[in-house]
């Protein structure tokens, strides 16, 4: 029974885990990544290395959106130029995977910078469009550029190298997809305990209060899209060595729109909304297809019958959740922590 | 308190008779199982059904006939809405659940991408919706077919069919800004040129542009006597035709397979009267002997499209690879099944396509020309069976 956190200090105060059941689920949890190559099949290990991609690149539009409050719908076109990046260096230089990947996000952060430029003009909806607009830009390049990028037929990225050892199945890849996608969602989580992430916050909760308080806009919500496109640039480039073969298809507005869809339903402004809305977002569908399994038995031709079925169910929950919990996955897991703390007592 | 034991009670054996019937394998290890990562919903669901169908049709003819030494065909499959990282997903779990040798990928980007994979596995090989010009390189994509000429082969029939009928004939290539549409461009300018036609033009339309008024201008200004329209399912293919139609034109349009299917011209009307071109099989209504499509009436006497013939032959040659390396003795690996499918040569698709057909690659490059007619509102063959084989 938890009945208080007695807190000493700002330190403590700060802390990203304050108790020690929060220590003992991190611990399984991380025993539990540890574990998922040795304990599932191909198709599992496939997923979870997707989950990760997605949770790396919800983590980063989450960074954007919901902590800064900046609508984006850029995020597919910044995966693709870290994915395009990751193809490109590992095509014409042979270098590194780690240092193609970090490369992939300096390039997507670079760019984002660039993109974010009319945040500090425009908002909301307005803002979207601009972003946008800036991924058709994106896309046009992509497209056109086939010195470069190889035009519509894209480029076909060789598998990731570790001291001679290829890395091509997803089991092998989950090694380097978990650690990065780990490391890049404590960093989200340590952001917000740094002055630049309350900055973002004050930013998202009222931009000119944040200004007259000392927060430069322009600084930091270019930093915010420097920071949330970073995280889609490394995503790209997990997802370009993942799928080897990157083209201006790859990632669309609907890429977009799929990672904007993850954290709302996750819950947005919260590390662990991003991190549910993007298992959500890839694991529903997913989660569906047994459903099916399940009735095939009884269905003649259950897959074709049942396919749209599956796709109108996955758009339902996605609106059930908008309207029954707004405030995303995230809330239910708040609450069913809270309904906890006094166990074994009833409240 | 009793009630809810006994609900209970229903609730835990409702549920063992559901997990028992979900736990039980569904079909005999026997089996020879045919994987899928099938589009049945999405841009491509219209394919993916018409595909479905068509590979099910083929499985329950040769399953009849007591199916491929004694072993029984099924196919496993699975939606993927036409998304590369769903059609991954639907091969990870299928191949995880069952022992595959013969599948079917969806698309260009799936083939593409699951090739080192195939390669690394050495147990199956794969054919698909697919007939781009860059997976018929048995170098590159060595376990890997299509049940038809690619793309770039695709619009050389056209050509010789129009170097045939006009010599020294303008024509211009209309594709859309996709992977799909720019696919034959740079093979048919070359061929093109070989057959001594003058490429008036080349215009690429942005996917799914439905005004094309700029482009009209831009056909009007080429005065071609043949335009091939490649990339595109239906529209803008429609608008392209009244409009040029209006301004007096009588330029020929035509088309390459994935544009092809009957019932979406019949769909357009009088303004589809003349549309041409490329088909690899016999329609659904060809009259010409073909015992198999006379089949293929007896089991659905209401039209298939062009997609589930392209899913029926393409199970045809799956199963006839697995067979030929059965015959021989030998393991189903991919390069065995590669080797028997390679070895077709002169084989009689109970006519399917028109002519016997050779794999000698990963392509059967042979088409023949059809243009749809109003009037009988069906399409009508206007040439006979070309080989583009080099």
């Amino acid at each position: 029974m938890l009945i208080a956190t007695a807190k000493e200090s700002y330190r403590a105060d700060q802390a990203l885990l304050t108790n020690r059941a929060q220590w003992v689920w991190l611990g399984l949890l991380i025993a539990g990544l540890v574990l998922v190559p040795f304990g599932a099949n191909a198709y599992w290990t496939y997923l979870a290395c997707l989950v990760l991609i997605n949770v790396a690149s919800a983590t980063g539009l989450n960074i954007l959106t919901g902590y800064t409050g900046l609508v984006s719908l850029g995020h597919g076109a910044f995966m693709a130029l870290g994915a395009y990046t990751v193809a490109i260096l590992e095509q014409r230089l042979g270098t590194p995977f780690l240092l193609n990947i970090l490369a992939g996000g300096a390039v997507a952060a670079a760019i984002g910078m660039i993109v974010g430029i009319p945040s500090l003009r425009v908002k909301g909806l307005y803002l979207a469009i601009a972003t946008i607009g800036a991924s058709i830009i994106l896309q046009f390049v992509f497209l056109n550029w086939t010195s470069v990028t190889g035009g519509s037929r894209g480029i076909n990225v060789a598998p990731a190298t570790f001291f001679g050892t290829e890395m091509a199945r997803p089991s092998e890849l989950y090694w380097v997809i978990m650690p990065i996608t780990v490391l890049m969602v404590l960093g989200a989580a340590n952001l917000f305990r740094t002055r630049i992430g309350r900055a973002f916050i004050a930013i998202r909760d009222r931009d000119i209060s944040a200004e007259v308080l000392g927060i430069p806009l322009l600084r930091y919500k270019l930093l915010s899209f420097a920071v949330s496109s970073f995280y889609a640039g490394v995503a790209g480039g997990m997802w370009a060595y993942m799928f080897r073969s990157v083209g201006p298809e790859s990632f669309t507005l609907l890429t977009s729109i799929f990672f904007l869809a993850a954290i709302i339903v996750g819950g947005m402004g919260s590390i662990l909304g991003a991190i549910l809305g993007a298992i959500f977002m890839t694991m529903v569908p997913e989660l569906l297809r047994f459903a099916v399994a399940f009735v095939a038995p009884f269905i003649d031709n259950a897959a074709t019958l049942l396919a749209p079925v599956r796709t109108m169910v996955f758009g339902l929950l996605i609106i059930l959740f908008l309207v029954f919990e707004p405030q995303g996955i995230a809330e239910i897991i708040r609450r069913i922590r809270r309904s906890w703390h006094l166990w074994p007592f009833r409240k | 308190m009793l009630q809810t034991t006994r609900k209970t009670l229903l609730a835990l054996v409702a549920g063992s008779a559901f997990a028992f019937a979900f736990g039980a394998p569904a079909a005999k290890a026997q089996d020879l199982v045919i994987g899928g990562s099938i589009p049945l919903t999405g841009v491509f669901a219209f394919a993916g059904i018409g595909i479905e169908a068509g590979m099910q049709d083929y499985i329950a003819y040769v399953n009849e006939q007591g199916g491929v030494h004694g072993r029984q065909l099924r196919l496993a499959y699975e939606d993927t809405g036409y998304q590369v990282d769903q059609s991954v997903a639907v091969f990870n779990r299928l191949t995880s659940q069952h022992d595959i040798h013969l599948y079917y990928g969806d698309s260009t980007a799936f083939s593409r991408t699951i090739n080192p994979e195939l390669n690394r596995m050495n147990s199956m090989i794969m054919a698909g919706a697919s007939f781009a010009s860059e997976i018929n390189d048995p170098e590159a994509f060595p376990f890997q077919f299509m049940a038809g000429p690619d793309y770039t082969e695709m619009t050389n029939i056209l050509l010789e069919y129009i170097a045939q009928e006009t010599p020294g004939a303008r024509v211009l290539l209309v594709n859309s800004d996709t992977e799909f549409g720019r696919d034959p461009i740079e093979g048919t300018r070359a061929r093109a040129e070989e057959l001594g036609l003058t490429i008036a033009d080349v215009i690429i339309t942005p996917p799914g542009a439905v005004d094309v008024s700029t482009e009209i201008l831009k056909l009007r200004r080429a005065r071609p006597d043949y335009a091939i329209f490649h990339g595109y399912i239906l529209a803008p293919l429609p608008e392209f035709m009244s409009q040029a139609r209006e301004l007096g034109l009588d330029t020929k349009f035509m088309g390459t397979f994935w544009s092809m299917d009957n019932s979406i011209w019949q769909s357009v009307g009088e303004v589809a009267d003349g549309f041409m071109g490329v088909m690899p099989y016999r329609y659904y209504f060809d009259e010409e002997e073909a015992p198999m499509l006379e089949h293929i009436r007896s089991v659905r006497p209401e039209y298939q499209s062009t997609a589930y013939i392209q899913g029926y032959l393409t199970a045809m040659l799956l199963v006839e690879a697995a067979k030929r390396t059965l015959d021989e003795g030998q393991e189903l690996t991919a390069e065995n099944l590669k080797a028997a499918l390679n070895s077709i040569e002169d084989f009689d698709t109970g006519g399917l396509i028109g002519v016997p057909i050779s794999i000698p690659g990963n392509s059967i490059p042979v088409g023949r020309v059809y243009q749809y007619d109003a009037e009988a509102e069906r399409m009508v063959a206007v040439s006979d069976w070309i080989n583009v084989q080099e």
